[in-house]
């Protein structure tokens, strides 16, 4: 019998025993999917948006499936801070993985109170910052121009301890001088990337499939544009990346891994199929076990890019 | 609650509305009771991309039975399975109809996709009355599927090919009147959203207690998407796990 592969994951001073996580918001709040299998054999666990306040979220419908893929507007419901601290935190605690925080607000000003908040809580490992929910009023200004994303970083790196994650939208209009403003201002890894806005009709009463009218899209219809901006950013830069979309089984993962991801997260597949994570880390085990590497860190980043000439052949 | 494999015993149309599947799973079956549901996958290739819910229709011997209406592209997909495929059930998922209606009258008012459901119910619990609403005579249910019932059934159609003419709320309005103390009823409900509206807007006119079951396009079922939200008097709930089934006293107006 072969030995089990190494996926140990060094990333922002964290170890994680390996590189697999959820994307926020496909994973409920807490104890969702503990039903299904213990979240320690997580890499990690990147928690619902959370906010200052509570909020409601949007009115129904909210969802809209499309092909390969969901369009949604929850709209970030969730209990606030306060409940976050008094009745999430404690339970992740007692698990043994770590625990991503994901934050998102209105202004510089709610994502400072909320990494002072969150600062020097036993059981927190990280913050994730959502710069980029399409779903709410300002939820993409901060990745909409450099200097915005630059304030924001930097606010919040000044406020806190934690490593903090920056999550992009791939509708960043520039999006390279975005990362490198997130990167300047001391972001220590980027989560890439968030849903991407779409919408929806129904013809016969000629309203949207969503009562918000545009919602994000997820699920494999956007994998090729998560992979490409992965792909751009890991090009580019030499930063940690938590890679996420449409990120359903082993071999979507291990695309991820291969174009230079650091972790990656499984995300709306988790509604359609509660074991995903599960599968993704075992599949990721067998196709290394299989190849014969006996790490994760032997493929990752090791696109094999070829240059070709005009004529489309390969050159030497 | 659990994730399975299942085998297709049977898959057919059974009149114009309504299909019928049943497959074998000692675990899906076991304490199941009305007004709960599963979420099945229909394809393991990402499209149709999410899982489609349905209420059990009938539990019997490990066998489940559901009851379904050709809706969408997932329902027509459904319709081309055959005995020997197989399915991912997710389940059982919900709250059920409460099992205590006081000693009160139990009315069931029930249309579309709410009819299966509430026939469980109805073979489950000893019930006054199962009242139907549906288009025309075609989608009665034959009356093989209503032979453990002991409730009376009324049937209303749009069209007046069967039964009242018109919608199961002059039905439930018939069964009100009839009634000397209609406090004494309890009305279950399930079906479009347009006809439980008019049903809880006409026991609310009536003082009576009752519950509807509310299904929202839902993706996850385990309460995580927050995709099938009901407004009630405290704050958003989730259709799939804090629901389906709500007391109308919990729903705002």
């Amino acid at each position: 019998m072969k030995s089990k592969p190494n996926l140990k994951t060094k990333i922002a001073e964290l170890e994680f025993k390996n590189p697999v996580t959820v994307a926020s918001g496909t994973f409920g709040s807490k104890d969702e999917y503990a039903k299904f299998f213990s979240y320690e054999k997580l890499g990690a666990v990147i928690t619902k948006t959370v906010t200052r306040k509570p909020r409601t979220g949007n009115a129904m419908p909210r969802i809209w499936e499309t092909p390969s893929g969901m369009l949604n507007a929850i709209g970030l419901q969730n209990k606030g801070i306060d409940d976050f601290i008094e009745n999430k935190i404690p339970y992740f605690r007692r698990i043994k993985t770590h625990l991503i925080v994901n934050i998102a607000g209105e202004s510089v000003d709610d994502f400072v109170y909320l990494a002072k908040q969150l600062d020097g809580i036993k059981g927190v490992a990280a913050l994730e910052l959502n710069l980029s929910c399409p779903n709410v009023d300002k939820g993409l200004e901060f990745c909409s121009k450099s200097s915005l994303t630059y304030e924001l970083v930097k606010a919040v790196k000044e406020t806190t301890a934690l490593p903090i994650f920056t999550k992009l939208s791939p509708e960043a209009h520039d999006f390279l001088n975005v990362v490198e403003a997130a990167i300047k201002a001391g972001t220590d890894g980027l989560s890439l990337i968030n849903t991407i806005r779409g919408m929806a009709v129904n013809v016969e009463t000629m309203k949207p499939r969503l009562a918000k009218v545009m919602g994000g899209l997820s699920g494999p219809a956007i994998r090729p544009i998560a992979l490409r901006y992965v792909y751009e950013a890991k090009s580019h830069f030499d930063i940690p990346v938590i890679a996420k979309g449409g990120i359903a089984t082993a071999q979507d993962a291990l695309e991820f891994i291969i174009v230079g991801a650091d972790l990656v997260a499984v995300g709306t597949a988790n509604f359609v199929n509660p074991y995903a994570t599960m599968e993704v880390i075992e599949g990721i085990s067998r196709y290394l076990n299989t190849h014969g590497y006996r790490s994760i860190a032997e493929i990752r980043g090791k696109l094999k890019t070829e240059k070709t000439n005009t004529m489309g052949t390969t050159a030497g | 609650m659990r994730d399975e494999w299942v085998t297709i015993l049977d898959n057919r149309k059974i009149n114009q509305a309504y299909w019928k599947l049943s497959f074998k799973s000692s675990f899906l079956s076991r304490s199941v009771l009305p007004g709960q549901f599963v979420n099945v996958l229909l394809e393991d290739d990402s499209d149709p991309f999410l899982r489609r819910p349905f209420s059990y229709y009938r539990t019997k011997n490990q066998t489940i039975e559901i009851l379904y209406e050709v809706l969408g592209r997932g329902t027509r997909l459904l319709t081309l399975k055959k005995k020997g495929d197989r399915l991912k059930v997710l389940g059982p998922l919900g709250k059920a109809f409460t099992q205590s209606a006081k000693g009160k009258k139990q009315i069931l008012v029930a249309g579309g996709v709410g009819v299966p459901p509430l026939v469980f119910l109805a073979e489950y619990q000893r019930v006054s009355h199962l009242l139907i609403g549906c288009g025309s005579k075609g989608e009665v249910l034959p009356k093989s599927e209503l032979k453990n019932v002991k409730a009376q059934v009324g049937y209303a159609t749009e069209d007046g090919s069967y039964g009242k003419a018109g919608f199961v709320t002059l039905l439930l309005h018939e069964v009100i009147q009839r009634e000397k103390n209609p406090k004494n009823l309890f009305i279950q409900t399930c079906g479009p959203h347009a006809m439980m509206e008019a049903v809880i807007k006409m026991a609310r006119k009536f003082g009576i207690e009752g519950e509807a079951s509310i299904d929202e396009r839902m993706a996850c079922g385990v309460g995580a998407c927050l995709g099938c939200m009901v407004k009630t008097h405290d704050g958003y709930k989730t259709s799939c796990v804090e629901g389906p089934v709500f007391a109308f006293c919990e729903l705002e107006d």
